[in-house]
């Protein structure tokens, strides 16, 4: 079954790290440039990510959320570096249009500021498990019954996608074609959603009685079958995080 | 009517799941048995349409596969489905009968007229008006088989037909099966319920790790117990009962099994 989590099985320090330290670098990747809205703490901060990722051994696999991301972007650098507000100083003419520092310097903040969330976002998709993620925030207080939605997500897409597959062959076997024009897909639409939506009613319904049978509704609190994934280092990373975005605000402050 | 030369296939590249298979299909009632992974759904599949063969031929009735899409193949060769809530969407019993026939292009009327000799052919004609989804999954199993003969396909094949069948409901589909070979049709299934095999199927194959280690008539398939036994596979329970009371042929079934000890030895 085609797997819905972009996790990528790899041996790194990053790898090892808990899910919650990632988190907390998530927080403070975002909040940073907030605090110091300047250009060089959106870049240093971005370039701290991709060097996280590289230490993953994930970069690779992040080029093409990153390249997509980037893409869109250039057209925020494009707008801006033409029309923004504030242009002033003339960086260079395309025919007739004048391109600004100002409106480019600008652009490049949101640039900067937006990849850096993306990477931030993308050490924890590419480096955790899901399964390992959704665990430790149970751990932290998360309502097991949340934890379960958000587990069972990674789960039942994929298997729907695969029921869906046969639903469609079962039908394309009773000589429903499901290939061509528009309408043609339109009109396959019908007979395909109707048992999808039956099969998953099923599917929920046996889950729900499969998770009964096992006494998920026992009040008090559980325990878990896997080990509590603690990084050795986490704990001081976490404080540190918290130092610098402390720092960061008392800078802000006086400066 | 059905050619299968040199067919390879795999899911992934460089992993067949079937390995160079050769094979003809004529009118006999045809059992395709063999363990879990052993590519018999793969076959089907392929025959079917469903999946095209990454090397090889396969002709259905002349037409070659990779040359037709699945629509355009299901009026020469039907498929029923394991599980029957893959494919019900209908309001009523006969409405999803139909659904096959109307397809093909069939006029209403007639389309009906087959339906409904489809739903007497599996015993649910007085249930035309029912929601299909009202019904158990044995009733749903047999609207399935019903949907599928509507459509007077030359070939049909059953995946599982016994699942979820009483002994009754067996009965019922060993007569279905009966039926479509008196009128002609190439009647294939996939199967893991070897006393059924035994019972009503003239040609047996065994399929183990992508390739066909027996294809033979019934009786001498299960007369190989080392063979059937590498393919993890028994022989029906009145077979082995046959060979432990001693008999020196291949029994089938209880009736051959009886007659076979009343001889004197």
């Amino acid at each position: 079954m085609k797997s819905m989590s972009l996790y990528v099985e790899r041996e790194s320090t990053v790898h090892h790290i808990d899910p919650i330290t990632k988190l907390v670098y998530i927080a403070a990747a975002i909040a940073l440039p907030i605090i110091l809205p300047s250009l060089h703490t959106a870049w240093i901060c971005m370039l701290i990510s991709f060097v996280i990722l590289g230490m993953g051994r994930v970069l690779t696999r992040s080029l093409p959320i990153i390249g997509f991301v980037g893409f869109i972007l250039l057209t925020v650098v494009i707008i801006q570096g033409f029309f923004h507000v504030g242009n002033e100083t003339v960086l260079f003419r395309l025919g007739s249009w004048p391109f600004y520092e100002e409106g480019l310097l600008f652009a490049m903040g949101i640039t900067f500021r937006a990849l850096n969330i993306v990477g931030a976002f993308l050490i924890l998709v590419l480096t955790t498990k899901p399964s390992d993620l959704v665990e430790s925030l149970v751990r932290k207080g998360l309502s097991p019954r949340i934890g379960y939605v958000l587990s069972s997500v990674f789960q039942i897409i994929p298997q729907m996608m695969a029921t869906v597959d046969t639903i469609t062959d079962a039908q394309r076997s009773r000589g429903m074609e499901t290939e061509g024009k528009l309408m043609t897909r339109i009109k396959a639409f019908l007979p395909l959603i109707g048992p999808v939506v039956l099969s998953s009613l099923i599917d929920t319904k046996e889950r729900t009685l499969a998770l009964q049978v096992r006494g998920f509704n026992v009040k008090g609190s559980k325990t878990f079958l896997n080990e509590e994934k603690m990084y050795r280092y986490g704990s001081a990373m976490r404080w540190s995080m918290l130092a610098i975005v402390i720092g960061a605000v008392i800078w802000r402050v006086i400066a | 009517m059905i050619k299968i030369q040199d067919v390879c296939f795999g899911y992934n590249e460089g992993q067949d799941v079937l390995q160079g298979l050769t094979l003809e299909f004529d009118q006999r009632t045809t059992a395709i048995i063999g363990q879990n992974g052993a590519g018999k759904t793969t076959l089907v599949k392929l025959l079917k349409g469903l999946l095209k063969p990454t090397g090889g031929d396969i002709w259905v009735a002349g037409v070659n596969s990779k040359d037709v899409t699945v629509a355009q193949l299901a009026g020469k060769i039907g498929l029923v489905f394991q599980n029957p809530n893959d494919q019900i969407f209908k309001r009523t019993v006969l409405e999803e009968v139909m659904f096959g026939p109307l397809n093909m292009k069939v006029e209403t009327a007639a389309a009906k007229q087959q339906a409904l000799q489809a739903l007497e052919m599996v015993g649910l004609a007085d249930q035309t008006d029912v929601n299909p989804h009202d019904l158990g999954l044995s009733e749903k199993k047999l609207i399935s088989i019903a949907s599928i003969v509507a459509m007077n396909t030359d070939i049909i094949i059953l995946d599982e037909p016994t699942i979820a069948q009483d002994a009754a409901g067996k009965r019922r589909i060993a007569q279905i099966i009966e039926q479509l070979s008196q009128e002609g049709k190439l009647v294939m299934t996939i199967l893991h319920d070897m006393d059924f095999v035994a019972a009503h199927f003239e040609r047996t194959i065994v399929m183990n790790r992508g390739k066909v280690v027996l294809d033979d008539k019934t009786r001498e398939v299960f007369s190989h117990q080392d063979l059937l036994r590498e393919a993890c596979l028994d022989t029906p329970y009145v077979t082995q009962l046959g060979k432990q009371w001693g008999l020196p042929e291949t029994v089938l079934t209880t009736e051959e099994l009886i007659s076979a000890m009343k001889r004197p030895r």
